[in-house]
C-alpha cells in the first residue's frame, strides 16, 4: 500500500452563453472535473468501497468506467481508432466496475487523465455533424458530446451518494 | 391513504443524429421519462423513503424538485413569466425535499406532468440564442438552460438509480 490520495482538481465554471461547441465542451469538462472532485482526498481503500450496497459501484469503478466510455465513444467510435478496451472484454464486460478490488488506484487515475488528453486531441478534429456507425446505428458527434455529458452527470449522481456515505462530504 | 402507485412510462429513445434543437429536446425528454420510470410501480410510502441515508433524498423529493426546476428555468427565467414557486419559499427554500412526509404523491406527480407541459410551451417560442439575466449571471442563453436541464436530470437520475435499488432492488438505465 502507498499513501497516495486522489488529488484536488481545479474545476472551471460552466459557460453560461456562447456557441454550441463552446458550451458542450465547457459542460463536459465541468463534469469530468466533478467526478475527480468527488474523489479528491480519498485513499485507494476508500475509492474502492462499495458504499451504497447492494450496488457494486465504487468511485474507482466510476473512474475506470468513464475512461472506457471516453475511449469507446470518441476514439474507437467517432474517430475509428483500432483500440482495445482497458478493463473490459467480451468475457468480462463489467471489468471496469467488478475488478476494482485488485486494481492500482493511482495507476487507474493516471490512465484516466492520459485518456482524457488523447480524447481532447481527437475530438478537436471532429465536427458536430460528422456521423459514424457503431453496432448498426448511426450517430453524430453532437450525440457523443450530449451522451458523455449525461453519462458523467448520471454517474456523478452516483458519486454524490457514494462520497456522502464514505466520509459525509456533499456538494455540487 | 389511497392505493395509488406511480404509473409506468412510455420512454422514447433520443435521436442519435439530427440538429441541435431536436437532440437537446430528445435528450431532455428521455431524462424526464427516466425519472418517472425510476418511480414506476412504487407506492407513495416507497417514494417518500430516504433510502440512501444519511442523504435526505427521496424519489418523491426528486420529482417535486424537478417540477420546481422546470418552472424556474423555463417559465420564470427564460420566458419571464410571473409565477411563484411550487413547493419552496424564501423561509423554506428546500421545501420540495424537506416536506415530502406530508405530501400527496399523486397530486405532486400531476403537478410535475403539468409543469413539464407548461415548460415545453414556454420554450417552444424561443430560439436557443435567447438570453436573459438573473441575479447571479448577466447573460444566460436558452441553449444553456437545455444543457443544464439535461445534466440536472441526469445527475438526479443517478440519485434515483441508487434510491430505487435500495427500495426494491430494481436497476437499469
Amino acid at each position: 500500500m502507498t499513501t497516495w490520495t486522489a488529488p484536488v482538481v481545479d474545476r472551471q465554471h460552466k459557460a453560461k452563453a456562447g456557441d454550441e461547441r463552446t458550451m458542450l465542451e465547457s459542460l463536459l469538462d465541468y463534469h469530468r472535473a466533478t467526478l475527480l472532485t468527488k474523489c479528491a482526498g480519498l485513499t485507494a481503500g476508500q475509492l474502492k468501497q462499495h458504499a451504497t450496497d447492494p450496488s457494486s459501484m465504487s468511485l474507482l469503478g466510476l473512474i475506470r468506467h468513464l475512461t472506457e466510455v471516453e475511449r469507446g465513444w470518441f476514439r474507437r467510435g467517432a474517430a475509428h481508432e483500432d483500440l482495445d478496451m482497458f478493463y473490459c472484454s467480451e468475457a468480462n464486460p463489467d471489468g471496469d466496475f467488478d475488478d476494482v478490488g485488485d486494481a492500482d488506484a493511482e495507476a487507474d487515475y493516471a490512465n484516466h487523465l492520459a485518456e482524457l488528453d488523447k480524447v481532447r486531441a481527437v475530438a478537436a478534429g471532429l465536427s458536430l455533424n460528422q456521423t459514424f456507425t457503431r453496432n448498426d446505428t448511426t450517430f453524430n458527434v453532437r450525440w457523443v458530446y450530449l451522451h458523455l455529458i449525461e453519462e458523467y452527470a448520471r454517474h456523478n449522481g452516483h458519486a454524490d451518494l457514494l462520497r456522502e456515505r464514505i466520509d459525509g462530504v456533499t456538494g455540487e | 391513504m389511497t392505493n395509488w402507485i406511480a404509473p409506468p412510462v412510455d420512454r422514447q429513445s433520443e435521436p442519435m443524429t439530427g440538429d441541435e434543437r431536436a437532440m437537446l429536446e430528445g435528450w431532455l425528454d428521455w431524462h424526464r421519462q427516466t425519472l418517472l420510470g425510476k418511480c414506476a410501480g412504487l407506492t407513495a410510502d416507497q417514494l417518500k423513503q430516504a433510502a440512501v441515508e444519511p442523504s435526505n433524498l427521496t424519489l418523491l423529493g426528486l420529482v417535486r424538485h424537478m417540477a420546481e426546476v422546470e418552472r424556474s428555468w423555463f417559465r420564470t427565467r427564460a420566458a419571464g413569466q410571473d409565477v411563484s414557486r411550487l413547493f419552496g419559499t424564501e423561509t423554506n427554500p428546500d421545501g420540495e425535499f424537506d416536506d415530502v412526509g406530508d405530501a400527496d404523491a399523486e397530486s405532486d406527480f400531476a403537478t410535475f406532468q403539468a409543469e413539464v407541459d407548461l415548460a415545453r410551451q414556454a420554450a417552444a417560442g424561443l430560439p436557443l440564442e435567447h438570453e436573459f439575466a438573473t441575479s447571479r449571471a448577466p447573460a444566460i442563453s436558452l441553449r444553456w438552460v437545455y444543457l443544464h436541464m439535461i445534466e440536472e436530470y441526469a445527475r438526479h437520475n443517478g440519485h434515483a438509480d441508487l434510491l430505487r435499488e435500495r427500495i426494491d432492488g430494481v436497476t437499469g438505465d
